[in-house]
Formats: structure tokens, C-alpha cells, sequence
């Protein structure tokens, strides 16, 4: 591995490649006259730089030792600049983006309230077909209780049939319910994959 | 060796190499070759840091026909080297009282 000061000096410049610029210029100036006093004590280049090391191992070096919040900042830069005409941008585009938004966001809000009606519409017929039947029973009771017992029987007979209906209603509510809470659930999953990607996007 | 400490050594080394007249980076690392081995990023680092503190200051001369640079030691770099003198007593008492105590306790 054989190097002269300047391939030394360009290979430790691409490894610090990162670095702010007048810090790099003075740390390749440090390493420049450590080679030229080498040189100067009789050691020709090569061997000068045998004796300082090899420039990825220096350069990972001081990047392991480089302050983090210093590194972090330098590489923040370019991307503030870009964000500043992105946001020109948004706001220019905005009367083409807000409309759309907000109809996007008004469709999607509608299907939500109109999948949780269906639910609510759902368990109403549950609850008449279960309030018909307490009522009939109770009113049954009374028909009996004053005498008129054909119409009493009549009542507590569709009650018990009502109260029949109910519990199977019951039951297909509940199925229902889950399964258009499990479809909302994935539509949502759906909806963030498409806007945010999955993972690697 | 602990940090702190080694880091706190390491600057006191490089004070006391520049103590008596100004120095540059390589001659730096040859005379404190014989206590401590620096390499040229350390040094750098270590330089930076005296330099933030004010403890040294750095000027550009010519030699040779390039720019070499050349530290200066200042008056706190100065008074950086007595505190660790002061400190450093006081350390090698307890040193001296602790492998006293030692001796004393392999001997019984």
C-alpha cells in the first residue's frame, strides 16, 4: 500500500466526505504538515505515511469521535433549503388540494357514519321485536286478568314468537356487528397503507 | 484507564510540551513519545479543545517555504499545569499512604 502525500490526502478527504467544509480543509492542513515534517527529518513520503496509517482507518476515526449534534446539523442543511420551495409549492397548489382533500375526507367520513347506521338499524329492529314482545306479554297478562282470555292467549302466543325473533335477531346483531367493525378496520389499514406505503416505500 | 482522567492527562501533556517555548504538531508527538503515544487525531482533537478552552492559541508561520503551525501556551494554560501539579500531589499522598498499608499488610 504504497501512497504519496496527495492520494493520502484525497483518500482522507472522501472519507470525511460529510464533514463542514472548514473543518475538513483544517484537519487535511494538520495531516499535510505531519507528512511535510517527516519529510523533512529525511523519510520520504511513503514512509511517512506508513508511519501515520492508513486514511479510511484516521477518517473513521474522528468520524467515531466527531460530535454527533455537529454531524446530525451539517446534514440537516440541504434538506431545510428544499423544504422551503415545498412549501411555496404547497401553497400555491392549495386551491387544487384543499377541495380534493376535504372531499376526500367528507366521503370517507361519510361511509363511517353511514356503516355504524346500518349497525344502529341493526339492533333498533333487536330492540322493537324485544320491546313488542315484553309489552304483548304484559298486555296479554292483563287481557286474561280481565276476563277476556281468547285475546290474552292470542297476545302472549305472538309475544312468545316476538321474543323468538328477538333472540335470533340478537345474535345475527352481534355477528353483523363484528363483522363490518372488522371491515371498517381493514378499509382503515387499507386507506394508510395507500397514503403512507407499506414499510420500505 | 478511566476516561476523564486519561483525557485530562492527555491535556496537561500537551500544555507541558508547549510550556517552555511554542511547539508544532509533530514535534508535539515526538517529545511526549517516551510518556505517551498520541496519535495525530487525538492530538488534533486534544488541540481543538485547549484551543476552545484558551488555554493555548494557534498562529501560522512560515518555515521552509509552507505554513506550519505553531501553539502558544497562555496564562490559563499556565495555571491549568500548577492546579494539576497541586492535585497531583495531594494524589500521590493518598498513593503513598495506600501501598503503605498494603506493604504493611503482606508483611504481617
Amino acid at each position: 500500500m504504497k501512497m504519496n502525500k496527495n492520494e493520502f490526502l484525497e483518500r482522507l478527504r472522501k472519507g470525511l466526505a460529510g464533514l463542514p467544509e472548514d473543518d475538513l480543509s483544517e484537519r487535511l492542513d494538520f495531516y499535510g504538515e505531519m507528512i511535510d515534517d517527516r519529510v523533512e527529518e529525511g523519510l520520504s513520503e511513503e514512509e511517512a505515511i506508513l508511519e501515520i496509517g492508513s486514511p479510511e482507518e484516521i477518517a473513521w476515526q474522528i468520524i467515531a469521535d466527531y460530535p454527533l449534534g455537529k454531524l446530525v446539523k451539517k446534514k440537516m442543511k440541504p434538506k431545510r433549503s428544499f423544504r422551503a420551495w415545498e412549501i411555496v409549492l404547497l401553497v400555491l397548489g392549495s386551491p387544487v388540494w384543499l377541495p380534493l382533500l376535504a372531499a376526500a375526507v367528507v366521503v370517507a367520513l361519510s361511509l363511517y357514519v353511514s356503516v355504524w347506521a346500518i349497525i344502529v338499524s341493526l339492533w333498533a329492529v333487536f330492540a322493537s321485536f324485544a320491546g313488542t314482545a315484553f309489552g304483548g306479554l304484559v298486555s296479554g297478562i292483563a287481557f286474561i286478568s280481565i276476563g277476556n282470555t281468547l285475546t290474552g292467549a292470542a297476545m302472549i302466543g305472538a309475544c312468545l314468537l316476538l321474543s323468538g325473533l328477538s333472540i335470533f335477531t340478537f345474535f345475527g346483531c352481534k355477528a353483523a356487528t363484528k363483522g363490518i367493525l372488522l371491515l371498517t378496520k381493514k378499509a382503515a389499514i387499507g386507506i394508510k397503507n395507500l397514503i403512507i406505503g407499506k414499510g420500505d416505500m | 484507564m478511566d476516561i476523564q482522567l486519561k483525557r485530562g492527562l492527555l491535556d496537561v501533556c500537551v500544555l507541558a510540551a508547549i510550556k517552555d517555548e511554542d511547539s508544532y504538531g509533530y514535534k508535539i508527538i515526538k517529545d511526549l513519545k517516551p510518556y505517551v503515544e498520541l496519535s495525530e487525531s487525538t492530538l488534533y482533537t486534544i488541540l481543538k479543545r485547549l484551543e476552545a478552552a484558551e488555554m493555548l492559541t494557534v498562529r501560522s508561520a512560515e518555515h521552509g517555504g509552507r505554513l506550519r503551525k505553531y501553539y502558544h501556551i497562555t496564562e490559563a494554560g499556565l495555571h491549568r499545569i500548577e492546579e494539576f501539579c497541586e492535585e497531583w500531589r495531594e494524589v500521590m499522598s493518598i498513593y503513598n499512604f495506600v501501598t503503605k498499608e498494603k506493604a504493611q499488610n503482606e508483611n504481617e
